[in-house]
């Protein structure tokens, strides 16, 4: 209880004698936070839009002639030897027919005429659903087209590939945008809390001397980095949230981005981002203080 | 500070030496034993040594030789939590004083409380009454930095003694003071003395040590003389 209240004083006084350089971490830390919820929230949607378009993607080969079993196994292994698939599925003449007919419906007779085996035979692959198999689609099907026995491969849309490939590189900024968080908080808010020690060094000794723990030192500065962290991030947080809103209300009529649903975050999402940096600052300050405890 | 070994000793030092690089010899083989509410005349010229021999006993020096226990405890062994356990019930008035200057007469006070977590009513009133004893009651909210010499000693002085610490150590703390107020000052000693403080004064100011019935000891060129058997005891 006292020692809240002590510690609470504390962080009033620090806050009250160094606040330029406070607020100025704090604006820090928002833009941060921002920076990398921004490229956060749209890999998310990327992701989402991309699984949308990826569930019906696969690859079809056609054959020159249907494979016996020992050539599918063959075909398999090569297959796999590029990557690793979701699924591989050989279709044989006649289950090509007999699907066609079937989609044919009640116009099957329209075949009535043709030899059954007028299809060729061929093999679905259905790639993997993550980004580093989506996005070398491409890649992928040069790969099956050079197989011996092949006629030709399709694949849907080939623009799919170059939107995973898109959403690969948006990761990378979410990574290098994490990374930008990561080095903003620590070391502004270890920079403020630097410059706060050094402002109030006759008195840190003086605690020191007269006996108080270094709790009771520490936790002052420990609270200050959680503040910025937890202001920080929630200013940030925010900021996105309206810039969200705003897009949504911009490009609201019929669209291309009228196509997705756009989401914000998950509320556990908002938490963790939130956590993070105010772990992130509490570090920067705690680095800081221990420099000083151990003089 | 309780300890069983410690037969009622509060400061042991034992054949302790302090040099100072390169080659200044502060203190040579000084031993004494001072005992629980004991008070102690420590005098000797400018430079003998006095101010020294304070901060090797509240372990803001360490010394380069020798023991030091303080209420049966090797203070060259407290770190962390113990060491700042112990500072809390060592009262220290510096000679530089070592007041925030730009806090008021009052938080510098209290700052010896506030460590301890003492009950912020206790602490103000502790601080009023302090104040009281020392002639700074007008002194309460005033920037402590404003203050003349003699006040700022009185107010290092009254938070020496704010936290009630078992050990007092004062160093000149009536330099600046004329004989009115030094009276204050040894009265308020004398009183925490009686409370059951050891009070270790350094000083070279006869006329506070020359009636008194305490031990005075006086440092020459590093080493420590008896001046006077105390007939208190
Ligand atoms: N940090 C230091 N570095 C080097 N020499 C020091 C240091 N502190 C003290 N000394 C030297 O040690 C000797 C004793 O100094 P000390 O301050 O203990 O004397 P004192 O008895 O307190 O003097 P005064 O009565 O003037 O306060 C002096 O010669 C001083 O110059
Ligand atoms: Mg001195």
């Amino acid at each position: 209880m006292n020692f809240w209240f002590a510690v609470l004083r504390q962080v009033g006084r620090n806050i009250r004698q160094t606040w330029p350089s406070q607020f100025m971490t704090f604006l820090t830390v928002s833009l941060s936070v921002l920076i990398f919820a921004f490229f956060y929230l749209v890999y998310n949607n990327m992701l989402n839009v991309g699984n949308k378009l990826g569930d019906d993607l696969q690859l079809i080969v056609y054959l020159e002639e249907e494979p016996g079993i020992e050539m599918q196994e063959q075909l398999r292994r090569k297959i796999l030897a590029f990557d690793e698939v979701e699924n591989i599925r050989f279709i044989s003449k006649l289950e090509a027919y007999e699907r066609f007919a079937n989609q044919l419906g009640e116009n099957r007779d329209v075949l009535n005429d043709m030899p059954r085996d007028f299809l060729p035979a061929s093999i679905e692959v259905v790639p993997m659903k993550d980004l580093r198999s989506l996005s070398q689609v491409k890649l992928f099907s040069d790969y099956l087209s050079k197989l011996p026995g092949t006629l030709k491969v399709q694949y849907g849309q080939d623009w799919i590939e170059r939107f995973y490939y898109f959403t690969r590189l948006l990761s990378i900024i979410v990574l290098l945008s994490g990374g930008l968080l990561i080095l903003t908080s620590v070391f502004m808010v270890s920079y403020t809390i630097r410059l706060t020690i050094l402002g109030r060094q006759a008195e840190l000794e003086l605690l020191k001397l007269v006996g108080a723990t270094n709790n009771y030192i520490r936790t002052p500065f420990l609270i200050e980095g959680i503040l910025q962290g937890l202001f920080g991030s929630t200013l940030g947080i925010i900021s996105l949230f309206s810039l969200f809103q705003w897009i949504k209300i911009k490009f609201s009529g019929p669209g291309i981005l009228s196509l997705f649903e756009f989401s914000f975050f998950q509320p556990q999402t908002i938490f963790t981002i939130l956590v993070i940096s105010i772990v992130l600052c509490a570090v920067g300050s705690y680095s800081s203080m221990q420099k000083f405890l151990r003089m | 500070m309780k300890d069983d070994n410690r037969n009622g000793t509060m400061i042991e030092m034992i054949k302790v030496s302090k040099t100072y690089p390169p080659d200044v010899y502060a203190l040579r083989d000084v031993s004494v034993s001072i005992a629980d509410a004991e008070m102690f005349f420590l005098t000797g010229m400018s430079g003998a040594g006095k101010t020294t021999l304070l901060k090797l006993l509240c372990s803001m020096e360490y010394p380069s030789n020798g023991l030091i226990e303080i209420g049966g405890r090797d203070i060259q062994k407290m770190r962390g939590k113990k060491l700042a356990k112990m500072r809390q019930k060592i009262g220290v008035a510096y000679q530089d004083f070592k007041l925030l200057l730009d806090r008021t007469v009052a938080e510098n006070v209290a700052i010896s409380m506030e460590v301890s977590y003492k009950k912020p009513q206790l602490i103000n009133k502790r601080v009023k009454d302090l104040l009281e004893i020392l002639a700074l009651t007008d002194k309460h909210n005033a920037i402590t930095g404003e203050l003349s010499r003699g006040e700022q000693q009185r107010v290092a002085l009254a938070r020496a003694v704010a936290n009630s610490p078992t050990l007092i150590l004062v160093d000149e703390p009536t330099g600046n003071l004329d004989a009115t107020t030094t009276a204050r000052v040894m009265q308020l000693l004398t009183k925490c003395n009686n409370s059951g403080a050891t009070v270790v004064i350094a000083t070279h100011d006869h006329s506070i040590y020359r009636d008194t019935p305490h031990r005075i000891m006086e440092l020459r060129n590093g080493k420590l003389h008896l001046v006077r058997e105390g007939s208190a005891q």
